[in-house]
């Protein structure tokens, strides 16, 4: 299998603040990944250093198998969509314009389309858009460009939850037509987790999880019933948290369940619920990374 | 190269900034010279402005304005930082050689019209814009380029520094300046330093403003190399 991008030993420090911490991964050629973690957990940093846009303190990038840094052949099969972009003073129709002549994939009929979809004005001067609109401009850029290697970096800020889902639906329609390289960080897991096929966790600039999604599905779970019976159920497997309210307790255990286990916490009136995409990660933050995965099972 | 057109085309995308605004400016301050000494009684004496010089101001301008937020924008779009030097620079060159050169047509129009009928000296400037048209097209030529390239490196200056670095970045012009000053002084020097002024031709001043024009676009190049964002 080949990388579309493979970071090893990426560190980057601001004044004594370790930003990013020997950061290491590959994302496939031709796969969606979700790049998740919390507020300042290094993700932007990462992908503008991905984007050429800021450089490592050490270690290596590679995109489709050449370092980015001022390079303009590696930085023309990329796209970059940054939710804090600056735009010069001109109109939607500018922005449109200029990226057209960047990409060397670019469907200037997709980007019409996209423009009707989120009801972008193309007269209107990209100053004037809400924020919602701005994150939509940014949308319509990233995807009409069929960039080989394409970032999202929070595409949807401000945006409601129809355009999201606009977005994801755009998304994955032209992923599923046109195959390339997608790395998406978000807040928004849960939203998003059905098009992720990889995740990369970020928690204070050290990759705390990365594993294919499919492996993380199913993969904890909450346990909640009576004290005594929770407790007989649990013992002996990893557990990642316990809650106690009363006579009654949930607990959160890791790995996978087989038939014959559910059928005993049904014996036992436990009830079973999976764990979502978002509340792994959240757990995943806390521990380090090898437990996570080990217990797991991925 | 093709990087190099796609940054210039980026620029050029708002027509007015680079190729209205200067003109609308400089026209607008030909009018009110025209007015102001038009009005005045009607004699032979020659009547000198320095008006001409809002047009290399504004070159300064534009080459401020060229990296603000131009620049992000056209990082996003996969343009280096290199190619997005050289572009906009190529475009600083052709406009300061084109601008240059409708000075000097303007200026051969405001001879061959006795000063737009008034003895205006606008586009005509003792010394420095005084001698034959491919000198007067030439010198323009540089001088323009130079705000421009000194405008382009004190906003890079910005946007790596921030207002401290720009700050620190015209104090050390200042402290170059006046030990330059202290050293002809301590050298005794200002005699030969007042020759040298005095009979320094036109054209090489031309060629000193040349060199001056080559550091500063190097400059510009060496700190947007470091710029990131």
């Amino acid at each position: 299998m080949t990388h579309a991008i493979s970071v090893a030993g990426l560190s980057r420090s601001y004044r004594g603040h370790l930003a990013l911490d020997r950061v290491g991964f590959e994302v496939a050629t031709g796969s969606v990944t979700g790049l998740l973690g919390r507020n300042g957990a290094g993700k932007t940093t990462l992908l503008r250093i991905l984007a050429g846009q800021e450089f490592p303190s050490a270690g290596q990038v590679l995109v489709c198998g050449a370092s980015p840094a001022e390079s303009d052949r590696v930085l023309s099969r990329m796209a970059f969509i940054r939710e804090d972009q600056e735009y010069p003073d001109i109109k939607v129709s500018h922005a449109i314009r200029a990226a057209s002549w960047c990409y060397p994939d670019w469907n200037a009929e997709l980007a019409q389309r996209l423009l009707a979809d989120f009801s972008l004005p193309p007269d209107r001067a990209v100053k004037k858009l809400s924020r919602g609109m701005r994150s939509a401009l940014g949308i319509v850029i990233g995807l009409a460009a069929r960039a080989e290697v394409t970032l999202f970096d929070e595409p949807y800020a401000g945006l409601d939850a129809p355009a999201r889902q606009l977005f994801y639906d755009r998304l994955l329609a032209e992923y599923a037509e046109h195959p390339r390289t997608i790395l998406l960080s978000t807040h928004l897991i849960d939203e998003a987790a059905g098009l992720l096929e990889r995740v990369v966790v970020l928690d204070r600039g050290r990759v705390v999880l990365d594993a294919a999604a499919d492996d993380l599905r199913g993969g904890a779970a909450t346990v909640s019933g009576p004290v005594l019976a929770v407790d007989d159920f649990i013992a002996g497997r990893s557990v990642w948290e316990r809650r106690e309210t009363g006579s009654q307790a949930s607990a959160v255990i890791v790995g996978p369940l087989g038939d014959a286990e559910r059928a005993r916490a049904r014996s036992l009136r436990l009830a079973l619920a999976p764990l979502s995409l978002q509340q792994l990660v959240i757990h995943a933050a806390a521990r380090p990374a090898e437990n996570t995965l080990e217990q797991i099972g991925a | 190269m093709r990087p190099l057109v796609n940054v210039a085309r980026l620029h050029a995308i708002r027509p007015l900034m680079y190729l209205g605004l200067p003109w609308a400016i400089t026209a607008f301050s030909l009018a009110v010279n025209l007015v102001i000494f038009g009005a005045g009684p009607v004699s032979n004496t020659h009547r000198y402005t320095g008006a001409a010089s809002i047009t290399f101001i504004f070159f300064l301008f534009m080459g401020v304005s060229s990296v603000g937020r131009t620049l992000p924008f056209g990082m996003a779009l996969g343009v280096s930082r290199r190619s997005y030097y050289l572009g906009t620079a190529l475009l600083a060159v052709t406009l300061a050689a084109l601008d240059g050169l409708a000075l000097t047509i303007l200026q051969a129009i405001e001879r061959g019209s006795g000063g737009w009928g008034i003895a205006l000296h606008f586009f005509r400037v003792p010394y420095i814009l005084d001698g034959p048209w491919y000198l007067t097209w030439l010198t323009s030529f540089v001088g323009l380029a130079l705000l421009f390239g000194y405008g382009m490196w004190l906003g890079l200056v910005h946007r790596r520094w921030g207002q401290p670095g720009s700050l620190i970045f015209l104090a050390a012009q200042v402290t170059v300046a006046v030990a330059f000053v202290l050293l002809t002084t301590w050298a005794h020097a200002w005699p030969e330093a007042g020759h040298f002024l005095t009979t320094l031709p036109a054209a090489g001043l031309t060629g000193l403003l040349a060199v001056l024009t080559a550091a500063l676009f190097t400059g510009g190049y060496a700190t947007i190399r470091r710029v990131t964002i």
